[in-house]
């Protein structure tokens, strides 16, 4: 590797580049040669840097000056104030607490612990090397030289569970597949996140996809699987392309292929598309879609650590599940352990979404809470509003009130407090947003994903869509909120799958939290004179 | 031949020229996922979306049916399951207004009537002009930069209503690519 005396960080994630981050990038390149800077300033390519709403932003190291906002005809100001006379260009300078970390060691003496997040920002994701410096593929090759129960064993001391939203104790699943007796297992990574207000799983496949091919190695090796496929949504085309360039790069080096590391142990992975439906990160429902099948979910047992794709046993996990891996495996189970809380190992990667003046995504160990989430990381809500409602897990999660803000997010609060964590969403709304209209989309997102498989879902959602409708319309019937109450219970009692099982959690969480706005609502409505006979 | 193409809806009963046939032929023979031989439909469709104008033509999946070994019918059931493909002739450009929670609550319902209006056609139609096809998408995945849309592979975020004629002209503008 060439030696730089200062490095200028450009973040390539997609929300920069939608900003302009390439052409930056090019612009910069251009004028370092100009200035012939060449040989003392490189130029870095970094996954996301963790601030967002600041435009482009440019990281110039060692100096740890931040400059947002950056548009194409700034870039000669900073060339040749800053790398040639190194003078701060202040005009553009912006403040590096916006950096997560930063702000949070400032407010709450908290701060971020990255696991999962070690490398997004701060490495090359393109550059094998760049994760190979900092312990990339040491893990794999701890892992070779054990004996694969012994894996196992790391993974399931750590108490590592799912990241998808079941949190499935994940040394269980792969022990579960590991003693089944079958020359072709499979390892697939879901990577088709749909959950509305997740972007966490695209952004560590961006910034940090060797990883994911380290830890799907690694559990191929420790499961007895020799073919790994990873399903990744097909809007995702950065994290598709960066992550066939990482397997391509690990094939060229033997961390991929036939004989791994010269241990003889044979393993390899492909990238599948999704098509653009909720319902497929259903894992069974993705198992389906990679055979070239509606995605459709399947009945459950058998599991899919007994007859998973094209029925022989599958690890299905999520993709930040993955990403804790090999930072187990290279630092032991008990160093996991001392982060979170007793029911809940590690950590959990939140994505910050709505009414929230730093939107974007935060890793902190389990236990943290929504206030630190929303205040301290996320710096409260835009305009100094007053929160509305907050939804979190997802669409399929449940929508909270300001009292909800200091109860410790882990896996056992989340049962005895009705709270959903699911994928990490936490969407803020000020107060100001209707919440009626809202769960009238949330109904719509699941009438609209529903896979039409069973009747209780297919049926159900529609009712629920035109239920949700009338009320915001103010044109409900006197019985519509009875017949919500019915309609939520059949569709978590009867629905084939998880979709429609958690669909009503977002209207029941709702109806907990909110009644006084569904009361109104039925108070304020008429019935059209059309309707009046039929209800 | 002339009147044919006026009544039929574009490509529906073309039938396929020899240099369709060769493509398709070629494109089921190269589309192979690396290490297994294994063809992913979803790549392949993807593929003739890119070559037949965002959707995908009866005839052409009658012949892709044929190639890969499977039923008309369970390949049409298929295509029919995901929202990214479609089996009706769609506008040059797919825009897809992500109009999902946090969407919502960032101002996706007036990002949609003004394009809406822009355009003058509702969701799932395609202008007359067969420039734009206008859906509605649920999370696109890029919520932390809401409102979001997507115009083919390159995404928008951070809109206000403002911005659209802008984006718009600039794809209009961008010719035939
Ligand atoms: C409707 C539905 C959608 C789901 N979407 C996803 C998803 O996008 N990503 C994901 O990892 N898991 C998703 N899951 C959960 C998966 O079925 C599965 O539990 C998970 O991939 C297992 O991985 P984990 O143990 O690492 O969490 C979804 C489940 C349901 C019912
Ligand atoms: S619950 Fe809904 S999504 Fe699941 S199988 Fe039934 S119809 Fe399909
Ligand atoms: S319009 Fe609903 S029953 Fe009359
Ligand atoms: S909700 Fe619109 S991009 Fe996720």
């Amino acid at each position: 590797m060439k030696l730089f005396s200062t490095q200028i960080i450009v973040p390539v994630d997609s929300n920069s580049v939608l900003q302009g981050a390439l052409e930056i990038r090019h612009v910069l390149e251009e004028t370092i040669a100009k200035f012939n800077l060449g040989s003392q300033v490189s130029v870095v390519e970094t996954g996301s840097l963790g601030i967002y709403d600041r435009g482009v932003v440019l990281a110039v190291f060692p100096d740890d000056v931040y400059y947002g906002n950056v548009i194409p005809s700034d870039v000669e100001e900073i060339v040749t104030e800053h790398l040639l006379k190194g003078r701060v260009v202040s005009r553009l300078a912006i403040d590096r607490s916006l950096s997560f970390k930063r702000l949070v060691e400032k407010e709450s003496g908290k701060s971020q612990q990255k696991i999962v997040l070690r490398n997004a920002g701060l490495i090359d994701p393109e550059n094998i090397d760049e994760y190979i410096a900092r312990d990339g593929y040491g893990a794999l090759a701890k892992a070779l030289a054990m004996q694969p129960g012994e894996v196992i064993q790391i993974l399931t001391d750590s108490k590592l569970q799912g990241r998808g939203g079941a949190g499935f104790p994940t040394g269980l699943k792969w022990a579960m597949v590991a003693k089944e007796q079958s020359e072709e297992k499979y390892i697939v990574c879901n990577a088709d996140e749909g959950e509305p207000g997740t972007f966490k799983d695209r952004l560590i496949l961006e910034g940090d996809p060797h990883s994911i091919v380290e830890a799907m190695t690694i559990a191929g090796y420790a499961t007895g699987a020799h073919v790994g496929i990873a399903y990744v949504r097909g809007e995702y085309f950065m994290s598709i392309a960066r992550l066939k360039k990482a397997i391509k790069d690990a094939q060229a080096y033997g961390l991929l292929g036939d004989d791994i590391l010269g241990t003889g142990f044979k393993f390899d992975i492909e990238v599948y598309r999704g098509g653009g439906a909720y319902v497929c990160g259903e894992e069974f429902a993705l198992l389906e879609s990679i055979e070239n099948r509606r995605g459709e979910p399947r009945n459950k047992p058998p599991f899919p650590p007994q007859q998973g794709l094209f029925s022989k046993p599958t690890v299905v996990n999520n993709v930040e599940t993955f990403a804790n891996v090999p930072s187990i495996l290279l630092n032991g189970s008990d160093w996991f352990k001392s982060f979170g809380t007793p029911s809940s190992a590690g950590t959990k990667v939140f994505s910050l979404s709505g009414d929230i003046v730093n939107r974007g995504i935060v890793e902190v160990p389990f236990g943290v809470t929504l206030r630190e989430l929303i205040y301290d990381f996320g710096g409260g809500v835009k305009g100094g509003k007053h929160i509305g409602f907050i939804q979190t897990g997802g669409s399929a999660g449940t929508v909270l009130n300001d009292k909800y803000l200091d109860i410790p997010l882990d896996f056992a609060s989340m049962k005895a407090y009705n709270v959903s964590i699911g994928s990490g969403v936490v969407l803020v709304a000020a107060s100001d947003v209707p919440l009626l209209p809202f769960l009238a989309e949330v109904a719509h997102f699941f009438w609209h994903e529903s896979c039409g498989k069973c009747t209780p879902c297919r049926e159900g959602t529609l009712q629920v869509k035109a239920i949700m409708d009338a009320l915001v319309n103010r044109t409900a019937d006197p019985a519509s909120l009875q017949r919500l109450g019915v309609l939520l219970n059949l569709l978590s009692d009867t629905s084939f799958c998880g979709l429609g099982q958690a669909a009503p959690l977002a209207f029941e969480s709702a109806l907990r939290n909110f009644q006084s706005e569904f009361d109104t609502a039925l108070a304020e409505s008429h019935v059209p004179e059309t309707c009046q006979e039929e209800t | 031949m002339e009147l044919d193409n006026v009544t039929r809806p574009a490509g529906q009963a073309q039938p396929l020229s020899d240099e369709d046939k060769r493509f398709l032929r070629e494109l089921v023979e190269t589309n192979r996922i690396e290490h297994h031989g294994r063809l992913s439909y979803m790549d392949i469709m993807f593929d003739l979306e890119h070559r037949y104008g965002n959707s995908l033509p009866g005839p052409v999946l009658g012949e892709v049916a044929r190639l890969v070994g499977t039923s008309p019918a369970q390949l049409n059931g298929f295509v029919t399951f995901y929202t990214m493909l479609s089996t009706t002739p769609r506008g040059k450009h797919v825009i897809r207004v992500c109009t999902s929670g946090p969407c919502h609550v960032s101002g996706a319902p007036a990002i949609l009537s003004s394009l809406r209006q822009l355009l003058g056609v509702d969701i799932g139609e395609t202008t007359p002009d067969g420039m734009f096809a206008l859906e509605a998408s649920s999370c696109l995945g890029i919520c932390g930069v809401s409102p979001t849309l997507m115009i083919d592979d390159d995404a928008y975020g951070n809109l206000t209503p403002e911005d659209l004629p802008r984006i718009l002209n600039a794809k209009r503008a961008g010719g035939t690519q």
